[in-house]
């Protein structure tokens, strides 16, 4: 078992080191204003995308949960859907405005 | 295994008491009642998996579901009194550690990320009843995993993202705790805009004489059309097969919400090849071609009503297969007085 061990350890590390190489997905997606509200707005909407494209594929909005709710499920789902921490955070502004 | 399990729930109980105040624990899973009519033997299947889930801060959590089953049969199969067993089983407890968005580490028992069926299609999700004949495929012996994992986004961009999952398994035989002594990984790409995503796993399974299983898939929901494609390979020293499945809402586009659209179709073929029995492989002993076509109706409040009619075609006799049942899906606060 321990060379099994050791191939994941190993893996661990490539994989953490992928985080070099990756880069945000915002500039592509999203544009950037100067107003706060049109920001939020922008982000509700880029939200709702990334719901659509993620969770959209399981499951569909739900009915009512509290901002702390939403929180804990997208950490559950963050594990299970592999969400990246910038999907977590817009979805979390759609859902939870 | 056991005492090691103890120790992580311990560590649940006391960690929610502690975080309370910042992060609410989820109580979620499912209801089910589900009747069978398989070969002309009718059995009932009353289910309940609740799944709780506690932050415990932005990094760390703890998440559970357990799986409590009766079944319940004619004595002489399509003959006889109605006898009940009921089983219990825990198909994960596991504690994540989030790095980030490329590394998470979990530590527990686990589902076995082997192709997507295991890991994505619990009870309430799953457009049939039935799980696939390639299930146990890279899957063995529970479906779940005794050790550690490491899973995240490899890399993301715009238009495409890489996921992947990696881990090892101790050997398990402690009773509704078992797990297989085995490693092996998972990587998928996923083009987000298209819906699309296509991935490969690996399992090599280190007892019994080690054998490797190997699988792929594909999913499609294109953005536009209420249309939902899976479908996956699998293969193993016992035997390869794949299943394709189709589900559409009966709606113009995926925005369209009435009682029409809530009428969902679908369909699924399945073939399956035997190979040389292998032990704790469960797989059938003769190649089997199947179909099934079910209609579910999702009800408001997170009620599914789903029915279903697959034949299968074996050396080892044909079969109809009916299914009925209804789910109930729920989610609330695990702590008082935090709803809102």
């Amino acid at each position: 078992m321990k060379p099994l061990f050791s191939v994941l350890f190993v893996i661990f590390l490539l994989v953490g080191s992928l985080k070099v190489l990756a880069v945000p997905q915002t500039p592509a997606r999203g544009q950037k204003t100067s107003k706060a509200a049109a920001d939020k707005k922008n982000d509700g909407e880029e939200g709702e995308n990334r719901f659509r494209e993620n969770c959209g594929r399981c499951h569909n909005p739900p009915d009512s949960l509290s901002p702390r709710e939403v929180k804990a499920v997208l950490q559950h789902m963050r594990v299970r859907a592999m969400l990246s921490a910038e999907d977590e955070q817009l979805i979390l502004k759609y859902l939870a405005p | 295994m056991r005492r090691a399990l103890g120790t992580l729930l311990g560590l649940l109980c006391g960690a929610c008491g502690i975080y309370a105040q910042s992060d609410v624990p989820i109580l979620s899973g499912a209801l089910a009642f589900i009747g069978s009519k398989t070969g002309g033997a009718p059995s009932f299947q009353p289910i309940i998996a609740p799944v709780l889930v506690a932050p415990l801060g932005d990094h760390w959590l703890v998440e559970s579901r357990a799986n409590v089953q009766g079944f319940i049969s004619r004595e002489n199969g399509t003959s006889g009194p109605y006898n009940g067993q009921f089983f219990a089983s825990l198909d994960y407890l596991q504690v994540d550690y989030i790095a980030n968005s490329h590394v998470t580490v979990s530590v527990g028992r686990f589902l076995t990320p082997f192709n997507i069926y295991n890991e994505r299609f619990p009870l309430w999700i799953a457009n049939l009843v039935d799980t696939p004949i390639i299930y146990t495929i890279g899957t063995r012996t529970s479906g779940s995993s005794n050790g550690g994992m490491v899973r995240g986004v490899a890399v993301a961009r715009a238009n495409w993202i890489l996921n992947y999952a990696a881990y090892a398994s101790a050997l398990t035989t402690t009773e509704n705790l078992q797990s297989g002594r085995a490693a092996g990984g998972r990587a998928g790409l996923f083009l987000p805009h298209e819906g699309i995503e296509l991935g490969a796993s690996y399992q090599r399974f280190l007892q019994s004489g080690d054998y490797n299983a190997a699988g792929s898939y594909v999913t499609w929901q294109p953005p536009q059309i209420p249309l939902d494609v899976r479908a996956e390979y699998a293969h193993s020293p016992g035997g390869q097969g794949y299943w394709l499945e189709g589900a559409f809402h009966l709606a113009r586009s995926r925005d369209t919400i009435s009682w029409v659209s809530r009428l969902q179709v679908v369909g699924r073929v399945q073939q399956y090849f035997k190979g040389k029995p292998t032990p704790e492989d469960l797989l059938p002993s003769a190649d089997v071609n199947q179909f099934d076509f079910g209609l579910n109706y999702y009800l408001p409040h997170n009620v599914r009503i789903n029915g279903s009619y697959g034949r299968a075609y074996s050396s080892a006799g044909n079969s109809n297969i009916w299914n009925f049942g209804i789910t109930y899906r729920f989610l609330f606060p695990a702590w008082p007085g935090e709803h809102k």
